[in-house]
């Protein structure tokens, strides 16, 4: 008794020691990062989200194979919580010891036995998933690619031995009369009989043996978690109650002005947590288009990456005391920190503290940071709400800012700045396409609109778009909508400037089109392009705007619904492209597919669809960055084949980018006899057309 | 070392240009005005001298419209000075002569060791500003320069000749050169820098000589119009065999054809 | 004043360049109407006045270093000619060695000069010359009245051919002091890199799109391209194929290219491609499809299939 009392105490004592010291770690290095406002308000939205995603394992649940076993062994621990606590009980006190309230109802052993079986079972299906999905077979196709795959052995090991000590000194118990509940705890009972003929003195040997094991197997396990990826299991519940609600999409977060991330204790405290909250599920990577095509990022190998640099940098930041301020650390490269005005290590204790490295070349290389569309595809995936966009978009501030980026880049951003498109063309150009249209369109600027139509860079400028944009016009007209446009007024609304980084340039589009728009009167705005939309919907307001704002897909719904206009079934076999930033980033999926039904389409759906939609590799200012074909296909030829293969002939869309991205890739892929790609108000229009001849036919 | 960039303002082209009522001029009241795309060239290379050896890079414009811009961007790529010479009308077109006459007794006074600004202007109908202004200054000159490295009291200088030819040479400092490319290309100021400049302020502004009349070197411009373009190709019609005669033909007669 | 128009001629050591002669050619006819005479003026290069038959005398300045170029030399000896023979227009193009002499030489003479001439007329004792300016946006008239002028010619403005005839034009030798004490020293010349293709540095190029179908029909392009010693340039989908590299692709995420002549084989011209080669001076396209947009940028088009025309057009240029 007096030894079971010193080991069990012993063993207790060091791990609460080692497991203690290092969270105690860990909180201070997080709590080295910058600033990151407004992470507790909400408190209702987030405590819904702890129930959802931690409780409920909602994301989790998303991949049934995997996400069952997860949340039965999640579950089952919780459970298992009180077999714990009955196990320090029965090692330190008398051996008959109750969880004072609950005592030993035969409903708790039960339970208690049940789960132990089942998180017995589920180690076994993890085994199996990680046989399957082996990164050694697979490479990059297994989603555990690049994951500390023997970490993960360790632990479901672990989780093993825990279950097998529990079950081992229960069924001992049943021989040594120490065992409190009934025959509901059946497995318990079960294995008793097995051990039952190696008679009570032995059993009592077990039972000692096994319950100290028990305890051992978990002190060492809480031990291990806190040392590796386990460790999610302490702060996937912080890290998702601390998340952007209702989640990190939409609008980017912009810390401390947008001035950037250029070392890793200029980012946020919140991405520092993020990165040691990563379970390495590889969810994310096996979502993400760059990844898919070849290229350098994975948004997993990101966040470990920096994760080991954070742990690297430990004894830097940590000498530094916390929240050294953003900007300091760096000069910029081309020698003009002097106009910034700011000091070198200015925050730091000691002049002759190391250098902190560049996160950009030094950590990651640039083709990580550039690779990224800002898809959110990651951010839907991953079960412990990490915020992969906006570390990586702060990251590509601090390039920008130094003046790093791509030259096709460069020239884009100085035309925005210069002309107010990427299209480098003169702003005055902006609504020349309207002249052929054969009817005038309001100047919203000049009298009152009930829809303000802000057409985007694309559907202005692109002369394959511009038919579209002329298509909708009609199709508008045609319905009587009181619609009108900026004209030359309207510029990039700066949702792809903003996530190429450059904070500042955002501004500026916001200021000039705010300006424009608060001399405007209209009711709703409507966009073209679902990159304008976001930005509009989500980040303007912050700059004043407090108007509706829809995409035209939903404006086009509305018009069938209200029978405006009328259509004659089409009863065409389609499929449909969800944009990232129309289905994800805005939850936007039903207005199209409404449209598609209204116009008697039959739509067969690509397996990647709605929210978990493949990006066509456009976005987050890729469409103005080379790629290297030597990589492979291209997001949107990728997308192409497996639209191909569901026998369908049409593709629609509903955004300008992707046209242009998909109309040239159906070329690319050589599928331009087999795939049409279409824009979703082709359609209606061709269905007009139909109406209006059977009407004329008919008469 | 103190190098000077000269920097000047154009209408930007990607507007339509409209010819004013006198038809010797273009209508500035609705044109845009952009910094000269090779004078961007030459402040990256000055800069880019200045990381390598130091240099004081200080730009230097007439005061044109939008031109505190042009400045204030430059100041953010790094230039450590900005100078605008002030009280010429900037109204109208300024010759070539006209600019050189106004810069050089600056240059003159600024002690500079290096001048550098774009190989040509879109509008220096009467010369470009190189050669005019080193012809005044009577100092050596290279204009369509693609490489300047600094020595002691040398410039090494690298000329494009065309065709893929370039020539070297050694020229003694002071020099003026006019730029058509610098090594790398123009850096990238990020808004967020320039607005930050711009409300520091710091560009000087020094009143401008008085050029003196120079009606040996005036040009006398008679009208200003536009070209007439096609909005759509000439086709060629005929057998292939036709249609090529035609095209060897334009190309002979456009002296395309070798041999 | 004298009515005597004096050519800067242009030379690699080897052999005078085109735009001399498409300079003489202006200056024979514009001489022929006003009864002056035609003169060079030669720096170096003096094995070469065989060539120049055009003129009726040629000034040559010798005592510098061979053929190589300097700014300073030659402006130094050009303006010795000038003194000597104080001719009323003075013709040289807008190379690099023409952007170096006029504008200092307009000091030092002293003389208007009027810069990107694409034409010159006489109207009665007035020379007229014609500008492109703004990029070719719009076109100056600019009269020249005055006793001397400079005139920086646009290569490629008048025919070469009118300007090329042997003979033995007057030779004679200036002496000009100094041209050994300039400030400029020269270093060596680089001749062109021909490793690597760089279109962008290409008079003419031969482009490729699409149309062209597979890598193996390559071929006759390259005979075309061959005949005209240019280089091939392409669209996307050649070099994303690799069947030609990258760096030879044209556009928005290739380069941007603006050759004397650009000929288009198979492309449709979408806006990405337009970005990089609309500003050619000359565009000829041939698509079998008469709506592709390429046509509207092009000068001359043609709707016949690129594999009967590329060969036919080869062999007129190469015979
Ligand atoms: C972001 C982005 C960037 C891009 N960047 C570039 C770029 O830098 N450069 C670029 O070129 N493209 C670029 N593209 C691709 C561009 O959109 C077009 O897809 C591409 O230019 C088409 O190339 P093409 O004209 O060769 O092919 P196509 O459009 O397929 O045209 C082939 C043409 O050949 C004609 N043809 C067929 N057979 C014959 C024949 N026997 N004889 C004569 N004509 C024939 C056809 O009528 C057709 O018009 C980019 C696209 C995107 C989305
Ligand atoms: S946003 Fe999209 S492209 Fe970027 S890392 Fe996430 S999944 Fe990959
Ligand atoms: S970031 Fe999220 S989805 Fe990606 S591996 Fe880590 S935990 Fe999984």
């Amino acid at each position: 008794m007096v030894l079971r009392i010193a080991i069990g105490g012993a063993v207790v004592l060091i791990g609460l020691a080692l497991g203690g010291a290092r969270l105690w770690w860990l909180a201070r290095l997080i709590r080295s990062g910058s600033p990151a406002p407004g992470r507790t308000k909400g408190a209702l939205r987030r405590s819904w989200a702890e129930l959802a995603e931690v409780l409920g394992q909602r994301k989790l649940l998303r991949r049934r194979q995997s996400g069952i076993p997860h949340a039965l062994t999640f579950w089952g621990f919780i459970i298992l919580l009180f077999t714990v606590i009955e196990a320090f009980g029965d090692v330190f006190s008398s051996k008959r010891f109750a969880i004072p309230g609950i005592g030993h109802s035969p409903v708790l052993g039960f339970l208690e036995d049940l789960f132990a079986v089942v998180v017995l079972l589920a180690v076994i299906s993890f085994v199996v998933i990680r046989l399957v999905d082996s990164p050694a077979r697979r490479e990059r196709r297994s989603r555990f690619y690049g994951s500390h795959t023997g970490a993960a052995w360790v632990t479901l090991t672990l989780i093993a031995l825990v279950m097998i000590t529990l079950l081992g000194y229960r069924a001992a118990q049943t021989n040594t009369g120490d065992f409190p509940y009934g025959s509901w705890a059946f497995a318990s009972h079960a294995i008793g009989g097995w051990l039952a003929p190696l008679g009570r003195g032995t059993n009592s040997v077990i039972e000692t043996t096994l319950l100290l094991c028990n305890v051992a197997v978990i002190m060492g396990f809480l031990v291990f978690v806190t040392y590796s990826k386990h460790l999610h299991i302490f702060l996937a519940p912080m890290n998702v109650g601390l998340s952007r609600r209702p989640r990190a999409l939409g609008a980017l977060e912009v810390t401390d002005g947008g001035s950037g991330a250029r070392t890793i204790e200029q980012l946020s405290w919140k991405h520092l947590l993020d990165f040691a909250t990563c379970t390495e599920c590889g969810r994310c990577q096996a979502a993400c288009p760059a990844w898919n095509t070849n290229k350098p990022l994975s948004p997993k190998l990101l966040v470990m990456g920096l994760r080991d640099h954070l742990f690297t940098s430990a004894p830097r930041l940590l000498a530094a005391g916390h929240g050294a301020s953003r900007g300091s650390a760096l000069t910029s490269s081309n020698g003009a920190s002097s106009a910034e005005g700011k000091v070198v290590g200015q925050s730091r204790g000691s002049s002759d503290a190391p250098a902190a490295p560049a996160l950009v070349p030094d950590v990651i290389s640039p083709d990580v940071i550039w690779a990224c569309t800002t898809c959110g595809a990651c951010v839907e995936q991953c079960p412990v709400d990490i915020e992969h966009v906006d570390t990586i978009v702060d990251i590509r501030r601090g390039l920008v800012n130094d003046g790093k980026m791509e030259a096709s880049v460069q020239q884009v951003l100085e035309n925005i700045a210069q002309q107010g498109n990427s299209f480098g063309k003169s702003g005055r150009m902006r609504a020349r396409w309207v002249r052929e249209l054969g009817f005038p369109v309001k100047d919203a600027r000049k009298e009152p609109v009930r829809y303000l139509w802000f057409v985007g860079d694309f559907a202005s400028f692109d002369e394959r778009i511009l038919e579209l944009s002329r298509t909708l016009a009609h199709v508008l007209h045609d319905a009587d909508v009181d619609f009108g446009l900026l004209y030359e007024g309207e510029r990039n609304a700066g949702n792809d400037v903003r996530r190429i980084g450059e904070e500042g340039l955002f501004e500026m589009l916001v200021e000039h089109n705010m300006s424009t728009l608060n001399g405007a009167q209209f009711e709703s705005i409507f966009t073209t392009d679902p990159h304008s939309l976001n930005t509009l919907r989500n980040e303007y307001p912050a700059y004043g705007l407090d108007k509706p704002v829809l995409h035209y897909s939903q404006l086009l719904q509305e018009l069938l619904e209200s029978t405006a206009i009328t259509v004659k079934p089409l009863g065409t076999r389609v499929t449909y492209h969800d944009p990232c930033y129309l289905a994800r980033h805005n939850r936007i999926t039903e207005a199209p597919r409404k449209v598609l039904h209204a116009l008697g389409c039959e739509l067969v759906e690509m397996p990647r669809h709605g929210l978990n939609t493949f990006c066509c590799g456009a976005g987050g200012g890729r469409i103005w960055m080379s790629d290297d074909p030597a990589l492979g296909e291209r997001p949107s030829e990728n997308r192409i084949r497996e639209a191909v293969a569901l026998g369908v002939d049409t593709f629609v869309v509903a955004c300008p980018k992707d046209f242009a991205m998909y109309s040239d890739a159906v070329k690319t892929t050589g599928h331009e006899p087999d795939l049409r790609v279409v824009d979703l108000v082709e359609l209606v229009a061709t269905a007009l057309e139909t109406a209006t001849l059977a009407a004329v036919s008919g008469s | 070392m103190r190098i000077l960039v000269l920097m000047r303002q154009l209408p930007d082209l990607v507007e339509e240009l409209e010819i004013s009522s006198e038809g010797t001029d273009i209508d500035r009241e609705l044109v845009k005005f952009v910094m000269n795309e090779f004078d961007d060239q030459a402040l990256e290379e000055a800069l880019l001298l200045k990381e390598s050896s130091g240099a004081e890079v200080v730009v230097v414009a007439l005061d044109e419209p939008d031109v505190d811009q042009a400045l204030y961007t430059a100041i953010a790529k790094g230039a450590d000075r900005a100078v605008k010479l002030t009280g010429v009308s900037n109204e109208r077109w300024m010759s070539t002569h006209e600019r050189a006459a106004i810069l050089a007794p600056y240059v003159e006074e600024s002690a500079a060791d290096l001048v550098l600004t774009g190989v040509q202007a879109a509008d220096d109908l009467d010369g470009q500003l190189a050669g005019v202004l080193a012809g005044l200054l009577g100092l050596p000159h290279a204009a369509v320069v693609v490489g300047v490295e600094l020595k002691d009291s040398t410039v090494l200088v690298t000329q494009e000749l065309g065709g893929g030819r370039s020539v070297d040479e050694e020229i003694d400092l002071p020099a003026v050169l006019g730029l058509q490319a610098a090594r790398q290309a123009p850096r990238y100021a990020p808004i967020s820098k320039i607005r930050q400049v711009t409300q520091a302020g710091g560009i000087e502004e020094v009143a401008a000589h008085t050029p003196p009349e120079a009606s040996a070197t005036a040009i006398s411009l008679r009208r200003l119009y536009v070209p007439e373009r096609s909005g759509h190709a000439e086709m060629l019609e005929g057998t292939p065999g036709e249609v090529a005669e035609r095209i060897a033909e334009i190309l002979r007669s456009r002296g395309l054809v070798k041999g | 004043m004298s009515n005597d128009i004096l050519v800067l001629a242009e030379h690699d050591g080897q052999a005078v360049s085109d735009i001399t002669f498409e300079l003489l050619g202006a200056a024979r006819r514009l001489a022929s109407g006003s009864g002056g005479q035609v003169a060079v003026a030669l720096v170096g290069g003096a094995g070469l006045t065989g060539t120049l038959g055009a003129a009726s005398t040629v000034y040559v300045v010798d005592g510098t270093s061979g053929a190589i170029y300097s700014p300073e030399v030659f402006e130094k000896a050009f303006l010795g000619v000038l003194k000597e023979a104080d001719p009323r227009l003075v013709l040289t193009g807008t190379s690099t060695m023409g952007i170096d002499v006029a504008g200092a030489l307009s000091v030092a003479w002293p003389a208007p000069v009027v810069s990107y001439v694409v034409g010159l007329e006489a109207e009665g004792t007035e020379l007229v010359a014609t500008s492109q300016i703004y990029g070719g946006k719009l076109m100056a008239e600019v009269a020249i009245g005055g006793p001397h002028a400079i005139c920086a010619v646009i290569a490629g403005s008048f025919p070469a051919d009118a300007g090329r005839s042997d003979g033995t034009p007057e030779v004679r030798e200036v002496a000009v002091a100094g041209l050994d004490s300039a400030r400029t020293t020269p270093r060596g010349v680089h001749e062109p890199d021909t490793s690597g293709v760089d279109i962008a540095a290409a008079e003419v190029l031969v482009s490729v799109g699409r149309g062209i179908g597979g890598k193996e029909n390559l071929e006759v392009v390259q005979e075309l391209a061959d005949a005209l010693g240019a280089p091939l340039a392409a669209s996307r989908p050649i070099t994303d194929q690799g069947w030609l590299p990258k760096p030879q692709q044209v556009g928005k995420s290739g380069k941007k290219v603006k050759p004397r002549a650009y000929l288009a084989f198979g492309i449709s011209g979408a806006p990405e491609h337009l970005e990089g080669m609309r500003d050619a001076e000359l565009i000829i396209a041939c698509n079998t499809d008469p709506n592709a947009p390429i046509f509207d940028v092009a000068h001359y088009g043609t709707t016949a299939d690129l594999f009967d025309l590329a060969p036919e057009l080869a062999e007129k240029l190469g015979s």
